[in-house]
């Protein structure tokens, strides 16, 4: 098998495990998903795309500027939309569809189709291997994606907010009677989810060109992501996001990229059906 | 446009008098056909206009009514019979095979004069076609001087192809590879993507192993500049070459280097004659602050055809059996292409040639086979 394959499918991989981070941080915090998700990480790119244009931004306070806004929508969001949604999981599932719905086609209005995306991270490649392009792109893929995951592990166990976020995470009602502010780490936990989705965004747009509907098909791949690694694991959405970019390469050399799709969402249904809580993920009993 | 798209979501709330001729305008304005449905719309609207302006259909003003099939055959059904419900008096466009093969079987039912001028596939024109017509030529014609052209002209041995996995790419491929085979020749590597993929490693991964001297493209936006730009980044440095998917000006904007010297068969080239370029001027004049930049490849089947349309309801009037005979009987020439004597076959397939062009920094230029 070209080892260019493995490549590009450990670059897919990590954009699966960022916007599947988003899932994560959500599910931990409120055990409800948020299928807009696939929809943030595209106009995460739009607004990169944006600040390109307007401010001439380089790749480097591209990857601050971006982050810092999503994180400012993805709170506000939380105060206006997600928080009216809480009260019970159907009607957060369907107004989070239907919010991705409107964020898609609102772009969708003022961009109807496809645009480039400026070259930020150069356009060079390197040949680690004889043979092998690695483009500099995907290398910025990998090194920001296992910068991130160190950074949001730092953020949950070292830091007074990340102690709060798990405590919620564990239990909100005991985390509020212990004086942490409850709403206040959900609308924390939304802004990092948008964040982190805004910066896979940025980081495929100079591979890919940028659509309105770029979001729906990664969206749903990084919920297969999630749910393979385990939707309450940091650590197992990684994994499982990078696992599905790597088994979708080598399905599509190997069969047909055809059945690439097929193959993302036939190992969905198989951990739904045989491991229901991801390969690390754990099994949280039901408190009564 | 926008406007436009209103209107025809509000059906004939504005503007719109019993004694208006309807005319049904479907294409794909979004999804990811909307490229190629915008340029479409521009070609109507500009059409309308004109014919408005000298006058109207013997009095009456032409109006139209916008059905937007997202690029998705299911919903090209339902916004075909959402036109048909609408009484529309005749149907211009139809905008990719998979969406034309499914709404035209509508319009058969309906009675209802359909011009398809965005589609190729050569079984939408067969002998049991009663009520749809095609004014491009199919893709018998395109794949088969494709073949001609790489192997005769080109003198290309080693033969890549690559498809959409829809009924345009897979049509366009099984006629390009029986000719090749007429010439002796057999492709050294046959892949195909989906119409939404993003990621084309895996096939251009084969395709480098196979190491061709030219590549075969059947396909359209946003795929095929993707295709081009990944394929020069993996070091691929062979001739691209397809039907008139190509032929269309977004792909040098997204692939300005990657698309150069590409081949494309087309509908029109503005430097064929000079009422093409006078054609070309005033419709990209008319529509250079619109949201979609103006492309005359893209936008001219449609203008054709609405004229086509009108030339055929001044004749007889809206009675739609009479309409249909008459666009049976037309015979006629379409400027921007090699000069002929044009009218339809047996299967209501126009007898029309293509042009052969290039892509040349900017823009596209008339293929010179000295180049």
């Amino acid at each position: 098998m070209p080892p260019q394959i493995l490549i590009g499918g450990l670059g897919t991989g990590c954009i699966y495990a960022l916007v599947g981070l988003g899932f994560t941080l959500v599910y931990r915090g409120i055990r409800m998903v948020n299928f807009a998700q696939g929809q943030v990480f595209m106009a995460g790119t739009f607004l990169g795309l944006f600040l390109v244009q307007t401010l001439g931004l380089s790749a480097i306070p591209l990857l601050i500027a971006v982050p810092v806004i999503s994180f400012a929508a993805g709170w506000l969001l939380e105060r206006i939309v997600f928080r009216r949604l809480f009260h019970s999981h159907e009607v957060f599932v369907v107004g989070a569809i239907g919010l991705g719905v409107m964020i898609e086609n609102g772009i969708r209005a003022a961009f109807p189709e496809p645009l480039p995306f400026p070259k930020i991270f150069g356009t060079g490649v390197y040949r680690f291997i004889p043979g092998v392009l690695f483009q500099k792109t995907y290398l910025w893929i990998v090194v920001i994606t296992i910068l991130l995951v160190i950074l949001l592990h730092v953020l949950f166990t070292h830091t007074r907010r990340g102690r709060a976020l798990r405590a919620v995470a564990s239990d909100a009602e005991i985390a509020g009677t212990m004086g942490v502010s409850v709403s206040g780490a959900i609308g924390f936990t939304f802004g990092l989810s948008f964040a982190v989705a805004a910066i896979a965004g940025i980081l495929i747009g100079p591979l890919y060109f940028v659509s309105p509907d770029m979001g729906e098909m990664v969206g749903l791949k990084a919920f297969s992501a999630a749910v393979l690694g385990g939707i309450n694991s940091v650590v197992g959405t990684i994994l499982g996001g990078v696992l599905l970019g790597l088994v979708e390469a080598i399905a599509a050399f190997y069969l047909s990229t055809d059945y690439k799709d097929l193959f993302a969402f036939a190992i969905l249904m198989l951990m739904l059906v045989v491991r229901p809580q991801g390969l690390l993920g754990r099994v949280v009993p039901v408190k009564v | 446009m926008a406007m436009a798209v209103v209107t025809g979501l509000l059906g004939w709330g504005q503007g719109a008098l019993a004694q208006d001729i309807k005319l049904g305008m479907i294409a794909g304005l979004s999804g990811f056909g909307a490229s190629y449905g915008a340029s479409m719309q521009q070609g109507v609207e500009m059409a309308i206009k004109e014919i408005n302006d000298a006058g109207g259909i013997n009095g009456r003003k032409l109006v139209e009514d916008v059905a937007d099939d997202a690029s998705d055959p299911a919903q090209s059904v339902l916004a075909m019979q959402r036109l048909v419900n609408d009484h529309v008096d005749i149907v211009v466009g139809g905008w990719g095979s998979s969406m034309v093969l499914a709404n035209m079987e509508v319009a058969e039912r309906a009675g209802m004069p359909y011009i398809v001028v965005g589609a190729s596939n050569p079984r939408i024109t067969t002998k049991r076609n009663k009520w749809t017509f095609r004014i491009l030529t199919n893709d018998n014609g395109h794949a088969v001087q494709l073949a001609d052209l790489a192997v005769q002209t080109l003198h290309m041995k080693r033969i890549a192809v690559i498809n959409d996995s829809n009924d345009y790419g897979v049509g366009a491929r099984d006629i390009f590879i029986a000719r090749l085979k007429e010439l002796d020749e057999s492709p050294v590597d046959v892949e195909s993507y989906g119409s939404n993929d993003k990621d084309f490693t895996a096939q251009l991964s084969h395709i480098a192993a196979a190491n061709p001297d030219g590549i075969a493209l059947m396909g359209t936006l946003p795929a095929v500049p993707a295709i081009l730009n990944q394929a020069r980044d993996q070091g691929i440095d062979a001739r691209f070459f397809g039907p008139a998917g190509l032929s269309n000006e977004a792909m040098i904007t997204l692939a300005p280097e990657a698309s150069q010297h590409t081949i494309a068969t087309a509908y029109f080239h503005e430097d064929l004659d000079p009422q093409a370029k006078a054609w070309a001027d005033k419709y990209t004049a008319m529509f250079k602050n619109a949201a979609q930049a103006p492309r005359p490849s893209q936008a001219v089947s449609a203008y054709r055809g609405v004229y086509m349309a009108a030339d055929c309801l001044k004749k007889v009037g809206t009675d739609k059996d009479k309409v249909r005979l008459c666009l049976k009987d037309w015979h006629g020439h379409f400027f921007g292409l090699p000069p002929a004597d044009l009218h339809f076959d047996d299967t209501n397939q126009l007898v029309v040639p293509v042009v052969i062009e290039e892509v040349q920094g900017k823009g596209f230029a008339v293929f010179k086979p000295a180049h």
